[in-house]
């Protein structure tokens, strides 16, 4: 039974503490950080359609750089999160079986909901994320955010994964800052361990309350009542660009037909599939 | 209603479970390295405040299973009898802990009139229980877990070290490399290299060696690291311990189940210490980065 045993000169072998810190360091920031801005993004949902869609439009104002920003702060570190994550995974043998002492138990869930976490979030970006759309997914309107989330999570099947997804992630981002403090050697001694456990129960407890919070405040959403109110906004948005452009390049006549263009675009009462279909294809 | 026939029963297996006549032991015997492994039943007469080794001195004594057929007696390793010596780790009733620490009157608290007997599981078998446990010294070289002032000179008299400091390291000094640690840690891993066909004696070994070298280090040698770094002599080779622990195999293979600690037998903070390496090596990383 000699376990996977890695070539003392390959890569990993030799840059294997440097590899470990980083996955432990990209859990925290910028992977960790992330989770909190978007839970308590998605929470404003439950001050309403308007406070939801208006911090969407804040993110969403980042125009062509949100891509590489995504890219750069969110996938890259989140892939190789996971990637490290099975790595490490594969050379543990978990045994609360024998051993059912609480930090085995945690250590076991830690690997356990990293990896519903990875199914939940690969699904979550299919089905929300504008990259999804190529295979049914892409359901999220930036620009109807709050009627377009309440429509994709509706059906009680996908809330209840939604619930499986965000409370495995919180309680991965959770105990695994418990984890970090001591791999880190920032609780070293057991009862400065202990402290550092109330932080992460709040944490937790914090972060799954925002996470369950917003899901169901984009399950009570009217989405009648909410796509009347994003389009209002959405018009509202499209003067203003409109009048900008067309104040400080007056005397373009290039950028006064690409505002009308782009108003044309957007017809008094235009639903939401509309707007998805011509300029609206990314994502919070 | 209660009979007088079940009165009676009631009263024999209170009776029986106070003090049993006899202990039924199960062991997981294997012939030698590489062998299938077995279970066999022994059947021995109870005593009161027995251990685990004076049960194996029994069946050794009687050395016939269960069915009355002449077996040979079951290989185990002690040495103390006094949980010091730190050789006869074994899984009792599928939990690792010390055979001779281990009274035949506690665990019939977990299992009345039974015991199980495994050999650990991370190590190879060498015979029934009696396990190959060079892997937990070989740790301990990887972190030179020790002072080095082995010459003919006159080095004076040692740094003083405050009654603070000695509190400190103390607990960690008590470590009798038992192995529990090692056994109970889901990130340490079994490691037997099996010789091949026509490979030497000498190859073999080098081979096994570097197998060692190359996986996890285990909670007991990162503790002994920690405590000769904090020794003021033993902090003069602290560079070296540190480049154990941040290399490859070293203290970021700890998954922070904090089974060691739970298990240890000494009851050594070796979460304490596996932080405190933690520590170190963060700023040891950070220094020998911006200092290279």
């Amino acid at each position: 039974m000699a376990t996977t045993s890695i070539p003392e000169d390959s890569f990993l072998g030799r840059h294997q503490f440097l590899l470990y810190r980083l996955f432990s360091l990209a859990g925290f920031i910028p992977v960790g950080a992330f989770l909190i801005v978007h839970l308590l993004t998605n929470a404003s949902v439950l001050g309403g359609a308007a406070a939801f869609q208006s911090r969407v439009d804040l993110i969403h104002s980042l125009g062509p750089l949100l891509p590489a920003v995504e890219w750069i702060f969110i996938f890259i570190p989140m892939l190789f999160h996971a990637v490290m994550g099975f790595v490490i995974i594969a050379t543990g043998v978990p045994n609360i079986g024998s051993y059912s002492y609480q930090g085995n138990v945690r250590y076991t869930l830690q690997r356990a909901t990293g990896m519903i976490a990875f199914a939940f979030i690969l699904w979550h970006i299919t089905q929300l994320h504008w990259m999804g759309a190529p295979v049914g997914g892409g359901q999220f309107d930036p620009h109807h955010a709050a009627s377009s989330a309440a429509v994709a999570l509706k059906p009680v099947a996908i809330t209840l994964l939604y619930a499986t997804g965000i409370i495995a992630t919180v309680y991965h981002f959770a105990n695994g800052l418990w984890s970090m403090g001591i791999t880190w050697g920032i609780w070293t001694s057991p009862a400065a361990m202990q402290r550092a456990n109330w932080l992460s129960l709040f944490v937790g407890i914090g972060l799954g309350a925002a996470g369950l919070g917003a899901l169901g405040g984009m399950r009570s959403i009217d989405v009648e009542k909410a796509k009347e109110i994003e389009t209002r906004m959405y018009k509202a948005r499209q003067m203003l660009d409109g009048g900008i452009s067309a104040e400080a390049q007056q005397h373009s006549a290039h950028a006064v037909s690409l505002s009308r263009e782009s108003s044309s675009v957007m017809p008094a009462g235009s639903t939401s599939s509309a707007n998805k279909e011509k300029r609206s294809k990314k994502k919070d | 209603m209660i009979t007088a026939s079940t009165l009676l029963n009631s009263e024999t297996i209170a009776e029986h479970e106070q003090s049993p006549q006899e202990i039924r032991v199960r062991v997981l015997r294997q012939d030698a390295p590489g062998e299938e492994s077995y279970w066999q039943q022994f059947a021995i007469p109870y005593e009161p405040n027995m251990n685990v080794i004076s049960v194996l001195q029994r069946i050794a004594a009687i050395s016939k299973a269960q069915d009355g057929r002449k077996v040979a007696p079951v290989a185990w390793d002690c040495a103390c009898l006094e949980e010091i010596c730190g050789s006869c780790a074994m899984l009792i009733n599928g939990r690792v802990r010390m055979a001779c620490s281990s009274l035949v009157d506690n665990l019939f608290k977990e299992t009345p009139g039974e015991i199980e007997l495994r050999p650990l599981t991370k190590f190879p078998v060498v015979r029934d229980l009696s396990v190959d446990r060079e892997r937990i010294f070989h740790s301990l070289q990887r972190v030179k877990a020790w002072v080095p002032v082995d010459d003919s000179y006159d080095h004076g008299p040692g740094p003083r070290i405050s009654p603070e400091e000695q509190e400190d390291a103390y607990p960690l000094t008590t470590c009798i490399s038992c192995g529990c640690c090692m056994e109970a840690c889901p990130q340490f891993n079994k490691i037997e290299v099996v010789q091949r066909e026509e490979e030497s004696d000498e190859e073999l070994e080098s081979r096994k060696q570097s197998a060692y070298d190359q996986q996890f280090l285990g909670p007991h040698a990162i503790s002994q690291a920690v405590r000769f770094n904090s020794h003021p002599t033993g902090s003069m080779n602290a560079d070296e311990r540190m480049q154990s622990l941040t290399g490859q195999g070293g203290i970021q293979m700890c998954g922070n189940a904090q089974n060691c600690v739970a298990v240890c037998p000494k009851s050594i903070p070796l979460t304490r210490s596996i932080a405190r390496a933690g520590r170190a090596a963060t700023v040891w990383a950070i220094k020998k980065f911006f200092d290279r």
